[in-house]
């Protein structure tokens, strides 16, 4: 009988500190995702300025400026999830990457102070969204690890817990291109 | 502009140098000889001693070997500080500071400070409480605009045995060097090396994530940076200080050194440790000033050093500090 409630106790035990780890990742990707969501926020909020400066100095660049509006609109109107946030996120960061490229062929509106120093904030954003989005991941794939790996793969199927989506990093950061190296030639 | 060019640095040897250095050179070669003859002299004495000692029968062979070596080398040990305290003086006046002065003009070199303990202190690197704290060879000012400081420490602590004995152990013997970070940082943020990771592997890295001494163990996405370091910060941003060059920058850093690394982000700055486990920039009694060898030696320490600066692009201005 003692031997028995022994190992109940001992079994019991364990499913509170597997329980209690799964809900602390849980929440660990909770909390990383709320700082990456207002981060993502922080940077919506920048561009109405951005699209009334670009607006100003071009005329070529309208179907990207219209996109932009439209996928801001898109973000502040609608509550999203998770899914939805990251495919939008994905979406901005392409056209926030042709924009500021094209952007080169306006001299004029690269010399203008009130983009450039809009330029450098959103430079300064972007890096630390793109350091949120490698820890968020790095808490998805902790969190899925566990939801995966015996023993916690059970205690996991019991509390109902899903898998969680990654970030794709945009191509773009994976590899940094070495501008000097491209006017080299 | 920081020069680093060995052929400049023959040249400049040659000419700004080697005047100076043949008349430290000459007191370099009178202190050995005389140094020589001290030996000898205590070599002798000793062996009178030995025989008296031995043959009158007032010690056993042994003991008196021991007492007697043990004495005379203390003699000469103190005879050597004594010899070569000015010569060490001069030498840091001679080469270290012109090699300081040549890489920089504008650097200061100091040889008899150092790093403040506040600033020791300042990096959090190192918890334990220390009893003696000294240094020297202190170099400061700013390379491409980014405000340094580097000198060499040797922080220990007093530890007493079981048998109430006191020792001395050293916390940190080596270079400590501090630079103003480029980004704009609020949080805290620590590398220090990883030796439970490797050591004990899973088992390790599980006791590293609840040692919360430095803050939240982070995990970052580069394998050859895990195996060496250990991270504890803020989640973020410790990702956005250690972003994947910087990453590459430290590993680089370290293969090259091939010591440990202690750095932490802290309050805008960095603070970078280099376990050398030795008093660095020191003069050689038994080695030739005339040599370009040695002196190349030292300037390619201080090259490595200031060079932090360029290797971790600490130059380059993040927007927010501009």
């Amino acid at each position: 009988m003692q031997t028995f409630l022994i190992v109940v106790g001992i079994i019991l035990l364990i499913a509170i500190l597997m329980y209690n780890n799964l809900i602390a990742k849980k929440n660990q990707v909770n909390n990383i995702f709320a700082s990456l969501d207002a981060m993502l926020k922080k940077r919506y909020d920048l561009l109405p300025n951005l699209v009334a400066s670009v607006q100003e100095y071009t005329s070529h660049e309208k179907t990207t400026l219209e996109q932009i509006t439209a996928l801001r609109a898109q973000a502040s109107n609608t509550t999203q999830n998770t899914h939805e946030t990251i495919s939008l996120d994905a979406d901005f960061s392409k056209l926030l990457g042709t924009l500021m490229l094209s952007v080169e062929n306006y001299p004029e509106l690269k010399a203008n102070e009130n983009f450039s120093h809009l330029q450098h904030t959103l430079n300064e954003l972007e890096e630390q969204i793109s350091a949120a989005r490698r820890a968020y991941n790095q808490s998805v794939t902790d969190f899925n690890n566990a939801l995966e790996m015996f023993p916690t793969n059970m205690m996991a199927r019991f509390m109902r817990l899903e898998h969680k989506a990654l970030f794709e990093i945009p191509k773009s950061e994976r590899n940094t291109v070495d501008v000097k190296k491209l006017f080299k030639h | 502009m920081m020069k680093t060019n060995v052929a400049s640095l023959m040249d400049y040897f040659y000419e700004q140098m080697y005047g100076d250095l043949k008349i430290l050179e000459k007191d370099r070669l009178v202190i050995v000889s005389k140094l020589q003859k001290t030996a000898l002299i205590l070599i002798i004495l000793s062996l009178i001693t030995l025989i008296f000692l031995t043959s009158r029968l007032l010690f056993p062979f042994l003991h008196a070997l021991v007492l007697v070596s043990t004495f005379s080398f203390l003699v000469y040990l103190f005879i050597y500080r004594h010899q070569s305290a000015g010569y060490r003086l001069l030498f840091k006046e001679e080469v270290i500071a012109k090699i300081v002065q040549f890489i920089d003009p504008s650097l200061q070199y100091q040889s008899e400070n150092h790093i403040s303990e506040n600033e020791y202190a300042m990096s959090e690197l190192f918890l334990d409480d220390f009893d003696r704290f000294s240094g020297n060879d202190l170099v400061q000012g700013t390379i491409n605009g980014v405000a340094l400081k580097f000198s060499d420490l040797n922080v220990e602590k007093k530890i007493e045995d079981r048998e109430r004995k006191e020792h001395w152990v050293s916390i940190f013997q080596g270079l400590f060097f501090v630079a103003d970070f480029n980004k704009k940082i609020s949080h805290k943020t620590f590398v220090l090396p990883d030796t439970a990771g490797n050591t004990l592997g899973v088992l390790g890295e599980w006791m590293q994530g609840l040692d919360k001494r430095w803050g939240e163990f982070v995990r970052l996405d580069n394998t050859t940076f895990e195996r060496y370091f250990v991270v504890y910060g803020d989640q973020i941003e410790s990702r956005y200080i250690l972003s994947s060059s910087l990453m590459e920058r430290i590993i680089a850093f370290k293969e090259k050194t091939g010591k440990s690394l202690y750095i932490s982000f802290v309050n805008s700055k960095m603070y970078l440790c280099v376990d050398y486990k030795k008093d660095l920039f020191e003069p050689i009694l038994t080695q030739s000033l005339l040599d370009f060898a040695p002196i190349k030696d030292y300037f390619q320490l201080l090259s490595h050093v200031l060079g932090i600066v360029e290797a971790f692009k600490l130059d380059e201005k993040i927007w927010s500090k501009r």
